[in-house]
């Protein structure tokens, strides 16, 4: 990897002020899963690292009744909290299945949802492609069984954050901090198509920093989260899904659906949540559901087996939220 | 260019030739050699103390508690690290190299160019990604990298051959010079077409192998340190003696000049057979800076450069006749073995009998790393697609496959006679019952809802007879301490343990009362740890050696006790004579006698300690959900037998690890070359799937004891049969077949959805 300065930043204004405006150049360091692995492989080369595991790293509950999930918190932490658990099953179970036991001992929130697309192109320094300044987008003829399938492109990864596929079905808040100071940006907001924004994935300027991950109350929702891996540890899920279903005794008055693994960004379905709003939580009803989650998939040359994959877990989620059996 | 020719003619790989690899099927193992010397036997099974019981392998603790010192973790006094520059185009014309900016890189000490822009052929191309281009060592390995990266290449890149396809069709470039696919090759008995036309069902279909690349988990490499003229290489390598040989015919200098030596090892599974162009680049570059060099390579060069398992296409039509005999078998096949290299395989596999069969066969060559020897070289991919073909078969009869199987597969030519090495009829029920055969279902789990049960099970081959030219040595010092000494190497299969069992056995003392010695070119020749030759070499040359050695002792004791040293046997830490064991020694009172002079006898390969051919067969219980196409294996049930079996422990080992390795190839592993530009996409072990920990079914293993017969090699055969028990177990499941490896979810989806759509099946 190539050679960098290093900055232990003591908490929030510091980080800041040891970052930069200029895309790539000053990195932040959570736990490191992602980003030295990107250095090694001389993807991302920064002249300097900020450690920000010096961020709040406290699961908190806020006063009207929500949780607070400092960025440094590590993803062991947030899938062994109990309260977390109690209250967004959803969250923490997207937590307890991130890569492997070491992965989640030292990866952590912050990091987790800001790291960096794993198309395997990008990682290759061999291809430079659109997303690395390049004229082309090798997947698109390529090997896209990875890849998404919602999305216009030009860049057809899929986000490659297990938490962000929750964090938007539970309408999480952000909070941010610039030189500038802080703001909250909607977890339904944070994430960014790549015909907006093809060099990074977020709205996260260079020089600033999450720092919070916010739950509303979960008052009498029901979450869940439902992943279909291949291997049991040490990879990623085909496709997954995160629901949030607000309930009046057994009918569903509101719900969310987001899919994981299909698209740039977490994929949410108005389809999929209208199909359930007003239903009773049944097989059927969440087979249907499902169904409207992949309507208007659009599948690249050699992944439309993707399509059944998100299908069975939007299903599986929404029966796994309303403790039916998922198989 | 005299360099880049020095590495072709090596052989790593040939261009023009399309190098093959051939299986060896037990019937066509060497022969037993021919009888010399006296008649040698291992103890009675009830004597022995050691061979056939469970004993820990005595580096086990070292390796454990990091005290074991692998090539990679050698450091010497003033070693540099050297890194190689490889090619990022899979087909490239070099058109300049600029060696001058790394030169002058502070902490560099040689820079080497490896291609020759002046140069022709491969001298002056790169064929595959990865391709070493240039070379450096520096003093620390962060420098050399850096360096690496500041040599300026001028490329041309040219059109590149990702995958068989390619090379095979009719507007494929030019890219080899003799083209860019073999000659067909034919292997035929009987007659095809006639004997198809009598079947009374004909099974057609084309089955695929991918590439499974080794991903040992010690990358290949060595450290190289020159004295003067004289080369010590500590090398990960399979093959001491072999490459003490490489090194030395392609840096042209006198074998004796080089010492090889390999402690312990970090995995090869035949891809460190062949002596590695590496260290000799490391060999170069450690002359050229006069110092130490250590070279190993990071895990994307492993993957692109150090070799693979071929891929497999066959095109079959095979039928049986009503009665459930098989009666033909005929395969269009090819594959491919990467640059100039082959990919043979030979169906149909070997233990069944299809008495008319013919195979035509082609090598594609593409623009990837050439393919090296890979446990059981052919037979994982022979094996899937004969055994897949016998279930379709069975199910077009109505007939249980394992029926299938009894009624056809090879047993005694002679039925009054037993042939150890022919054992399947026996084995089939023995694992049908282990896994519960009775209870499986006809082909599609009749169960509602999406997870799908299913059995299938295969049969598996070898040789692993020892080699001739093997030799051993033993030493007993007047202390009465043994040294047991052998140029073999232990690539993690035991054989450390294995030479202090023999040794120990041979002269009556406890494992802690003998030194093994091994991996060292300074000691007695042993062939590479391939073909799953080395048990059977070195156990009978070893025995052998201490037997002389031991005998020794016995003449110098004789007198002393008033015998004749044929009276005498060692046993339980004595000399003692055989018929009145009160009457004797101990080992160390007979050691004594030796006065200054130790004892040091040398042994030669013998007949009658050892023997050849194995059989085996793998049942899987499987579950797939059908909604994703995900499959879990269950449970793998084996009946293997390895001859005479040495060590219990270590030789269930090697069926756990080759049943892991074969559910790798069934499930998960797959090298993936981007298709516009031959480059590998997964050169890593995240995208690169191997199963974990987790992913690993319950193994229940039987290892049939052949007390008799000597030891037979275990290295390959728990390897073969896997992928093929899990393929036909998956169709047992869903009640489709899936054609191609790896069964991964998007194979079993599409399976399933032309099923649905009526497409291929
Ligand atoms: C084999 C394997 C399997 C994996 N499987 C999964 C999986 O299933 N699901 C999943 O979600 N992940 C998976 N991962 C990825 C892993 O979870 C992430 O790499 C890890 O969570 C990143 O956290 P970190 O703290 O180590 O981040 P780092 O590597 O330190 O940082 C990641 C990125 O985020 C930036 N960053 C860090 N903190 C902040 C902050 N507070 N604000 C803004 N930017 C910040 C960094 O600059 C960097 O670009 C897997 C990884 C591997 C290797
Ligand atoms: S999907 Fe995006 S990251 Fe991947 S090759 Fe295309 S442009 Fe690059």
């Amino acid at each position: 990897m190539k050679s960098f300065a290093y900055v232990n930043a003591a908490g929030e204004k510091e980080a800041v002020a040891a970052l930069g405006p200029e895309r790539g150049r000053f990195l932040p360091l959570a736990g490191g899963m992602d980003l030295l692995a990107l250095m090694k492989d001389y993807i991302a080369q920064p002249d300097r690292l900020v450690n920000v595991k010096g961020l709040d790293r406290a699961i908190a509950r806020t006063p009207d009744g929500g949780l607070r999930i400092g960025a440094a918190v590590t993803l062991t932490q947030l899938a062994e909290s109990a309260e977390a658990r109690r209250m967004y099953p959803a969250m923490t179970d997207a937590a307890a299945e991130v890569g492997t036991p070491q992965i989640r001992n030292v990866g952590t929130v912050g990091g987790n949802i800001n790291q960096r697309p794993r198309c395997w192109y990008f990682r290759n320094e061999e291809f430079p492609c659109l997303k690395k300044g390049g004229s082309t987008c090798y997947a698109v003829d390529g090997e896209n069984q990875y890849h998404a399938i919602f999305g216009d492109g030009p860049c057809h990864i899929v986000h490659p954050s297990s938490l962000a596929v929750p964090s938007v079905a539970l309408n999480a808040k952000f909070r941010v901090v610039g030189p500038t100071g802080e703001r909250v940006v909607d977890a339904g907001e944070y994430f960014q198509m790549p015909d907006r924004n093809l060099f990074g994935e977020t709205v996260l300027a260079p020089n600033e920093l999450l720092t919070h991950v916010m739950l509303p109350p979960p008052g009498a929702a029901r979450t869940a989260t439902y992943e279909v891996r291949f291997k049991q540890s040490h990879d990623w899920p085909l496709a997954f899904a995160s629901v949030a279903l607000s309930m009046s005794g057994d009918t569903v008055r509101g719900a969310r659906v987001v899919m994981g693994a299909v698209a740039p960004i977490p994929w949410r379905s108005p389809a999929a949540e209208a199909a359930l709003t007003g239903k009773r939580l049944t097989e059927e009803a969440a087979m249907t559901a499902a169904d409207a989650a992949v309507q208007g998939a659009k599948p690249m040359t050699l992944n439309s087996y993707k399509v059944q994959i998100a299908r069975t877990a939007v299903k599986r989620a929404i029966m796994k939220a309303a403790g039916l059996k998922t198989v | 260019m005299a360099r880049r020719r020095k590495k072709l003619e090596a052989g790593s790989w040939k261009l023009e030739a399309g190098t093959q690899q051939q299986p060896p099927p037990a019937a066509q193992a060497a022969p037993p050699p021919a009888p010399q010397g006296p008649p040698r036997n291992w103890p009675p099974v009830a004597d022995r103390t050691l061979i056939g019981k469970s004993i820990k392998r005595l580096d086990g603790p070292d390796k454990a508690q990091g005290k074991a010192k692998y090539t990679y973790d050698i450091i010497r006094p003033g070693m540099l690290y050297g890194r190689l520059l490889g090619s990022p185009h899979a087909h490239a014309r070099i058109k300049g190299i600029d060696l001058s900016a790394a030169e002058k890189l502070a902490g560099v000490k040689a820079v080497l160019a490896l291609k020759d822009p002046a140069g022709e052929g491969a001298n002056g191309k790169a064929f595959y990604q990865g391709d070493e281009i240039a070379a450096v060592a520096a003093t620390t390995e962060e420098i050399a990298e850096d360096a690496v990266r500041l040599i300026k290449v001028e490329y041309e890149p040219l059109q590149a051959l990702a995958t068989a396809a390619q090379a095979m069709s009719a507007d494929a470039p030019a890219v080899f010079p003799k083209g860019n696919v073999s000659q067909q090759s034919l292997q035929q008995e009987g007659d095809v077409e006639a004997a198809l036309k009598s079947a009374a069902h004909i099974v057609e279909g084309t089955y695929s192998t991918q590439v499974q690349t080794h991903t040992s988990l010690e990358t290949h490499g060595g450290i190289c340190e020159w004295e003067g003229e004289k080369l010590t290489a500590w090398v990960s390598t399979q093959a001491v003696h072999g490459a003490r040989d490489g090194i030395a015919g392609s840096l042209k200098i006198p074998q004796t000049n080089v010492r090889v030596i390999t402690d312990y090892m970090g995995g090869g599974f035949g891809s460190k057979l062949g002596f590695d162009y590496q260290v000799v680049v490391c060999a170069r570059l450690a002359k050229l800076a006069n110092a130490p060099v250590k070279l190993m390579l990071n895990r994307k060069e492993e993957h692109l450069v150090t070799g693979n398992r071929p891929s497999a296409y066959a095109k079959v039509r095979a039928g049986v006749d009503a009665k459930g005999k098989l009666v033909a078998f005929d395969a269009e096949t090819w594959g491919t073995g990467g640059a100039g290299a082959g990919a043979a395989f030979r169906v149909p596999y070997p233990i069944y009998v299809f008495p008319s069969r013919r195979q035509r066969h082609r090598d594609a060559y593409t623009n990837a790393g050439p393919q090296r020897a890979f446990r059981a070289p052919g037979h994982p991919q022979a094996s899937f697609i004969t055994e897949v073909v016998l279930d379709e078969l069975a199910d077009k009869l109505r007939l249980d496959p394992l029926e299938l199987r009894m009624r056809n597969v090879l047993s005694a030519t002679d039925p009054s006679q037993e042939d150890p090495s022919r054992q399947w009829r026996k084995y089939f029920p023995m694992g049908a019952e282990k896994i519960g055969w009775s209870k499986r279902h006809p082909t599609g789990d009749p169960a509602s809802g999406p997870i799908k049960r299913g059995m299938g099970c295969a049969g598996n081959t070898w040789g692993g007879a020892g080699s001739r030219a093997t030799r051993a040595n033993c030493q007993i010092l007047p202390d009465g301490s043994v040294l047991a000494r052998i140029g073999t190497q232990d690539i993690g299969t035991g054989t450390r343990t294995l030479v202090a069992i023999v040794a120990a056995e041979t002269m009556g003392l406890p494992l802690t009362g003998v030194k093994a010695e091994i991996g060292d070119t300074n000691y007695p020749f042993a062939p590479g740890s391939g073909g799953s030759v080395t048990v059977a070499s070195v156990s009978a040359t070893m025995r052998i050696a201490c037997e002389n050695a031991r005998d020794e002792l016995f003449a110098k004791v004789a007198p002393a006790l008033g015998v004749e040293p044929s009276a005498l046997a060692a046993k339980d830490g004595r000399i003692q004579v055989k018929d009145a064991p009160s009457k004797g020694m101990t080992w160390r009172e007979a050691c004594k006698l030796l006065g200054v002079q130790p004892i040091s006898a040398d042994g030669a390969f013998g007949p009658g300690l050892s023997s050849t051919g194995t059989s085996g067969v793998q049942f899987a219980d499987v579950e797939v959900d059908i909604e994703t196409g995900v499959t879990r294996v269950k449970r793998i049930v084996c009946v293997q037998d390895c001859g005479t079996i040495m060590d219990k422990l270590t030789a269930e080992s090697q069926v756990y690890g080759g049943i892991i390795m074969g559910l790798g190839f069934a499930l998960y592993e797959n090298r993936i070359l981007d298709r516009n530009t031959a480059r590998m996409v997964n050169p890593n072990m995240e995208w690169y799937l191997l199963p974990g920990m987790s992913d690993i079914p319950e193994i229940d293993i039987t290892l049939v004891d052949q007390p008799d017969r000597g030891p037979v090699g275990l290295g390959e055969p728990p390897v073969i049969s896997t992928a093929a028990a899990v393929a036909n177990a998956v169709a047992n499941a869903i009640g489709v077949r899936v054609r191609k490896l790896p069964l991964s979810p998007d194979a079993i989806l599409q399976a399933l959805n032309e099923e649905r759509t009526g497409g291929t099946l």
